[in-house]
């Protein structure tokens, strides 16, 4: 019983744990204005809120076989995420001229995009 | 059988004057048509104060639109006319849904002897689990089958719009890509090792979703728009030269082709012999087993390779005009 | 549930309003993503699986890109950006 209520603690946390999350990241995409910024935001928020979310329903679920799927998902998302923020930065990079306004820019390596 | 002609005689004729004509060996209108030198440079004047006076009067019409009482009036009346015809439009459809019966009431007009037909008698007469697939391969079938022939005339007229047949030079398709994609990240190391992990797993994924259609929900035509969302992310992380050299117009033919004629004809087939399952010599295996279903599963399996091909193919012509 | 799938019918109905009255081409794109996920997880909801996985695979996933590498053809992207520019980069 008390190993119930322990584990009904943990992932109803988690959960709100990640929903947090999720409406912090809302109100940073919306707050900040540089592109870079946004996509930090959005980034942190998609890896955290989605595993800490996930996580508590995977406790919350037992161990079972949708736990499993649970976890692929995961594995998947936290796969997915960072490469389509790093491909987001990256074209930023390569296209914005006026990138010295907002951020410290190495010139050598501007050059030898 | 005609009779061949000399050529001096040839030449002489309308036709073979014609051929020579559009050779350019011989003008027949050389010397008879007065052509005259273009007079360049002497109406220059004229012509421009033309210009400046249509221009002006265009200005001035503009001017006139912007100040104009009654078109600003009427502007006025369009934009109160919409919101009314909108509203009319949105008071009528809220009207009409507040009289449909409820969902899921017995005695809606939906729930007729079809659908009971089809809940009752769908394992079977199919021996497929999931009565929706059941029922958009084998009782309606030949629906799919429009479909799939929807997608391959699509995509037949995407490349009749998109195809670039330029093989060098200026406007050429691979020239065309480069300056397209001339911002993208190119040969991205991260993007690269990710999609190398990634592609096989989802299109073991489309492949899965695929072969179980008959048991679970999914079938041909989601399997095959994951496979192609697959293929997709293979292109933008390794580049044309990697998926031509297993994937190209041929391949793309050939796999359409085969899969909708094998449909057409074992559809054909089933319907030559009765349709509901008479005796046509396909067995339908025991319900459950992924070896089940009679024609089902070949069938899934040709819509997901349709479906893939033409979402790849589509990514693929707007991206360079060929593939 | 019932009430979950009021607000998923509510923010279906200002997605679909948001597409034709955002300015830009890119972000009625995006709108409509986020409509078709919505759509797909009131597919679920009306236990209807083989329609959500459809709709998710290619509303949000191949649609998307299409439309994506249509602007990109008509070159409708760069130039919004550029306008984009003047306005922020005074």
């Amino acid at each position: 019983m008390v190993f119930e209520w322990i584990r009904f603690i943990l992932g109803t946390g988690l959960l709100v744990v990640g929903t947090v999350t999720f409406l912090l990241e809302i109100f940073g995409v919306f707050k900040f204005k540089y592109v870079l910024n946004r996509m930090h935001v959005a980034a942190m928020g998609d890896t955290l809120g989605i595993s800490a979310s996930l996580a508590g329903l995977m406790i919350l679920f037992g161990f079972r076989f949708v736990t499993l799927k649970l976890a692929l998902v995961i594995i998947f998302l936290w796969c997915a995420s960072p490469v389509s923020s790093h491909l987001i930065s990256r074209l930023e990079y390569v296209t914005d001229k006026n990138l010295n306004e907002f951020c410290e820019v190495k010139t050598e390596n501007k050059g030898n995009e | 059988m005609s009779r061949p002609v000399p050529e001096e005689e040839y030449g002489k004729r309308v036709s073979g004057a014609f051929k020579l004509w559009m050779r350019g060996v011989r003008d027949p209108y050389l010397g008879n048509v007065e052509v005259s030198p273009e007079t360049a440079g002497e109406e220059d004047e004229t012509l421009l104060k033309g210009y400046q006076e249509e221009t002006d009067r265009m200005i001035q019409r503009i001017h006139d639109i912007e100040n104009n009482r009654r078109y600003r009036l009427f502007q006025k009346f369009y934009r109160a006319a919409a919101a009314i015809c909108c509203l009319t439009l949105v008071v009528m459809l809220l009207i009409t849904v507040a009289y449909l019966p409820p969902v899921g009431n017995a005695d809606n007009p939906a729930h007729n002897e079809v659908a009971a037909k089809y809940i009752e008698d769908g394992l079977q007469d199919t021996g497929a689990v999931n009565i929706v697939t059941g029922m958009i391969l084998d009782y309606r079938a030949f629906d799919t089958f429009g479909e799939s022939n929807v997608l391959f005339i699509a995509t037949c007229t995407v490349l009749i719009l998109m195809r670039n047949d330029k093989k060098e030079g200026k406007g050429s398709a691979e020239e065309e890509e480069r300056l397209d994609s001339f911002y993208e990240p190119k040969d991205d190391r991260i993007l690269q090792t990710v999609a190398m992990i990634l592609v096989p797993f989802i299109i073991l994924f489309g492949i899965y979703v695929i072969l179980n259609g008959h048991l679970s929900p999914g079938g041909g035509f989601s399997g095959g728009a994951i496979i192609g969302s697959a293929l997709i992310l293979y292109l933008n992380a390794f580049g044309f030269e990697k998926t031509e050299r297993f994937f190209t117009a041929k391949t793309y033919k050939i796999i359409s082709f085969s899969a909708l004629s094998f449909y057409c004809i074992a559809k054909s087939y089933s319907f030559y012999t009765g349709a509901h399952h008479l005796e046509s010599g396909i067995p339908l295996g025991t319900p459950g087993s992924i070896l089940s279903s009679g024609l089902i599963l070949p069938l899934n399996i040709c819509v997901g390779l349709v479906v893939a091909c033409t979402m790849y193919a589509f990514f693929a012509l707007f991206r360079k005009g060929g593939f | 549930m019932q009430i979950f799938q009021y607000i998923l019918l509510v923010f279906l109905i200002v997605c679909a309003v948001a597409v034709s009255f955002s300015k830009r081409l890119l972000n009625s794109i995006l709108i409509f993503m986020s409509y078709s996920l919505v759509m797909s997880i009131i597919w679920i909801l009306l236990e209807s699986p083989d329609l959500a996985i459809t709709e998710a695979a290619v509303g949000a996933g191949v649609t998307s890109l299409l439309f994506f590498a249509t602007l990109k053809k008509i070159h409708a992207i760069r130039e919004e950006d550029e306008e984009n520019h003047e306005q922020t980069g005074s």
